[in-house]
């Protein structure tokens, strides 16, 4: 047995060699450390740690220097092949709940397949003394069939006997195919979900697995945000996407906490995955924003070089590029233009958004609502570019159906005020929309299906008023050919139709068509 | 001097290759040419996208099914797994209920496995004719409900359904045993002439013309002792 003092020296060797076979992967130096559960290993923030306990137990079979090979092989392979980042550990774990309907099975099941994947790789391309590390720990039920799928797949002994059936099945499985994991996973869990019933009945689902479990705790916060994204884009529906993101409440409330600027949720609330669900949908499209426009400085600044010819003033004449000589074709002179220069308004103005929740609308909390995405879209523009939103929710206001979130930089706020649907009637109080009026003359973004009540109330206050407007209706009718009719001779408003996701990348935000053929 | 570029010498490389590379390419084989031969089946049975229950165009179904397998080497796993493609792949753009239970039957009756459990539970779609012509020695296992002419043509095999079956369970069987666990549907029995039909549920009615074999309702014989139909 070598003395723990000499580990240190014995990890960093074994260590150099783990990263030339693995082609150097960026990772930092793994510890040795005092694990308070019972596994091999941790991955937290990257940084492997390998159980002194476990390498010490296991080096009464082996040598250490294979104990720490064979855990750093196994890890690194996790890091470099399955499940790579957190937006496929996500996807997985969701094709095995599907089939297993239980988060601690589902959670237990998308481990195993992990593994099973990562040391198949890890086995299929090195020569690693996993196997031999694999003979001599202690076993579940679950580990035994999985060791008995092993003993199949890579040809080696490790000592099973029985579990004939399961391996086979296992066995057919493509864990190489990276193109067929969400397929795999799903037949993987399939098979083994008896005897995961079985580690459930002994309170097997709560230990971690003897290499150690896959916490979110190996990803970086930026992966996960990422990893949502991903999952939102994936996600048919918000029910779809708040069933899954519930399973993973704490640990993607510890991993948005300290982001507050962020796509996160800001301290101190419960998670709300709908508002996530369109947080992180609306991440996937970023809608330009038209600045307000330059304007003539009236000064004239040299722009350009041009020959100088005789009878044009000397004054103009650049010395530096006319080698100190006045001759015709050889002397340099500067032309000059009007430089241009950002109005008295310069940069975004603020934004005022107006969503209709009424009864003809999505409900945004059952299905994908294209009105709380684009209005969601457009905030998070805004948000973006250091400015303010103020956000009026509107179904039958005069009935009390009407939310009203004065300018704001918070982005929790802002979603959940744009998440709230009422149903019912619609009809908006122009008082609402006036109280949001600042002397800045803030943008208006308008969602809705134009089936408004009094529209036109709202058409004469877009014709009486400044604002740059951007109109969102979906789908078509008689109200919508009425508003375009109407706001037809308006520079200031600018009209998009959504139909489906991919319309709303076209938006683009407080376009006047005015200036659209000088700055666009 | 000490070459720079030492770090990045070429690094020996053997291509290894594990035992999975070689199950997962003959499974993929097998099952290929398992599905293209039901996708020929179809396309020869059903020009027309109709397939009408006939018995001559039953028998030729199932000999031409039967043709397609023949040199096939498979086991009880591949039909498992076609089930589950026909169930819901995109690689079968067309399951026609009939056509897919003669076949799934044919792949069970020529299987080297005698006995063989189908858990049809996991899948959305019916299966129909399973257990047509099952053998005798043949012990075949269906878990979950399912559809039409099961054990249709029986032929001394012993066919259990732990569900429900649907109209006609074996219709012109001619040996063996059906047991089903939970309820049967009208006609059972239907021109059978031998073996015997146990359901432990309700029949709701049994076929009009038997030529022989036996049926039983929760214990108790209803034929040849009662051949009027309605219970």
């Amino acid at each position: 047995m070598v003395e723990r003092s000499d580990r240190g020296d014995t990890l960093r060797k074994v260590w150099n060699r783990v990263r030339e076979r693995h082609l150097f992967p960026e990772l930092p130096h793994p510890v040795l450390t005092d694990s308070e559960e019972n596994v091999a290993l941790e991955i937290k923030g990257k940084r492997i740690s390998l159980s002194k306990d476990f390498v010490e137990e296991m080096s009464q079979f082996l040598a250490t220097e294979e104990v720490l090979e064979a855990l750093l092989d196994h890890a690194v392979s996790h890091y470099l092949y399955c499940p790579w980042d957190f937006s496929t550990h996500l996807k997985l774990y969701s094709e095995a709940k599907k089939v297993l309907k239980d988060r601690d099975m589902a959670q237990k099941a998308t481990d195993y397949f992990m593994d099973v994947v990562s040391d198949t790789h890890c086995v299929s391309k090195h020569d690693s003394p996993l196997p031999k590390l694999y003979q001599h720990m202690t076993r579940s039920v679950m580990d035994e069939a999985v060791h008995a799928l092993y003993q199949r797949i890579w040809g080696v002994d490790l000592g099973i006997r029985g579990y004939e059936e399961i391996s086979r099945k296992l066995s057919r499985l493509p864990y190489l195919d990276r193109s067929r994991w969400t397929e795999s996973i799903r037949k993987f869990a399939k098979v083994v979900q008896g005897l995961l019933e079985i580690e459930e009945r002994f309170d097997g689902l709560n230990k971690p697995n003897p290499m150690g479990g896959h916490s979110l705790d190996q990803y970086s916060s930026e992966e996960i945000e990422q990893g949502l994204k991903d999952f939102a884009m994936d996600s048919a529906t918000p029910v779809e996407f708040r069933e899954m993101i519930q399973d993973f409440e704490e640990e993607i409330l510890e991993a948005t906490r300290p982001k507050e600027t962020g796509m996160g949720l800001g301290p101190g609330r419960a998670l709300d995955a709908d508002i996530l669900y369109y947080m992180k949908l609306a991440d996937n499209y970023s809608l330009p924003i038209r600045k307000i426009p330059m304007k003539k400085s009236g000064s004239l600044y040299p722009h350009q070089h041009v020959p100088w010819e005789v009878g044009k003033p000397y004054q103009d004449i650049d010395p530096w590029t006319s080698f100190g000589k006045i001759l015709p074709g050889i002397t340099q002179t500067w032309k000059r233009r009007e430089g241009e220069i950002y109005g008295a308004e310069e940069g975004t103005p603020d934004c005022m958004v107006l969503v209709d929740s009424s009864g003809s609308m999505t409900n945004p909390r059952q299905q994908l609502s294209y009105a709380v995405l684009g209005a969601a879209c457009a905030c998070d523009a805004y948000l973006r570019n250091e400015v303010r939103v103020a956000v009026y929710n509107f179904s039958d206001a005069k009935a009390g159906g009407r939310q009203l979130l004065p300018y704001s930089r918070q982005r929790a706020e802002v979603y959940r005020a744009i998440c709230h649907y009422f149903g019912g009637g619609t009809k908006l109080l122009l008082e609402d929309i006036d109280s949001l009026q600042t002397d800045r003359v803030p943008d208006i973004f308008l969602i809705t299906d134009m089936q408004i009540t009094n529209l036109e109330v709202l058409i004469r206050y877009f014709n009486e008023h400044k604002n740059r407007v951007t109109a969102v209706h979906l789908g078509d009718n008689e109200h919508v050919q009425t508003f375009r009719r109407s706001m037809a001779l308006r520079k200031h408003v600018s009209i998009y139709s959504v139909e489906k996701k991919e319309d709303i990348p076209r938006i683009v935000l407080g376009r006047i068509r005015e200036y659209f053929g000088t700055v666009g | 001097m000490r070459n720079p570029f030492s770090d990045f010498r070429i690094l020996p490389y053997q291509k290894r290759e594990i035992p999975l590379e070689r199950i997962v390419r003959a499974k993929e084989d097998v099952m290929d040419k398992i599905v293209g031969g039901y996708l020929r089946l179809v396309e020869d049975e059903v020009k027309d996208l109709v397939w009408l229950v006939e018995h001559s165009r039953v028998v030729k179904a199932y000999s031409a099914a039967v043709k397609g397998i023949r040199d096939l080497q498979y086991d009880v796993d591949d039909i498992e797994e076609f089930c589950a493609e026909l169930d819901s792949s995109s690689r079968i753009p067309y399951m026609i209920s009939g056509p897919a239970g003669i076949y799934v039957s044919a792949l069970v009756n020529h299987a080297q496995e005698d006995r063989i459990v189908l858990r049809l539970r996991e899948y959305q779609r019916t299966f129909h004719f399973l257990g047509y012509r099952l053998p005798e020695g043949k012990v075949l296992i269906l878990q979950g409900d399912v559809g039409d002419f099961i054990g249709a043509g029986l032929s001394g095999g012993r066919l259990v359904v732990e569900g429900s079956a649907g109209n006609w369970c074996g219709a012109g069987m001619m040996k063996g045993e059906i047991l089903v666990t939970e309820h049967a549907g009208q006609s059972t029995g239907e021109w059978m002439r031998g073996g015997e039909i146990h359901v432990d549920g309700r029949i709701r009615s049994v076929g009009k013309t038997l030529f022989g074999g036996k049926i039983y309702q929760r214990g108790k014989v209803l034929a040849p002792q009662d051949l009027s139909g309605e219970i």
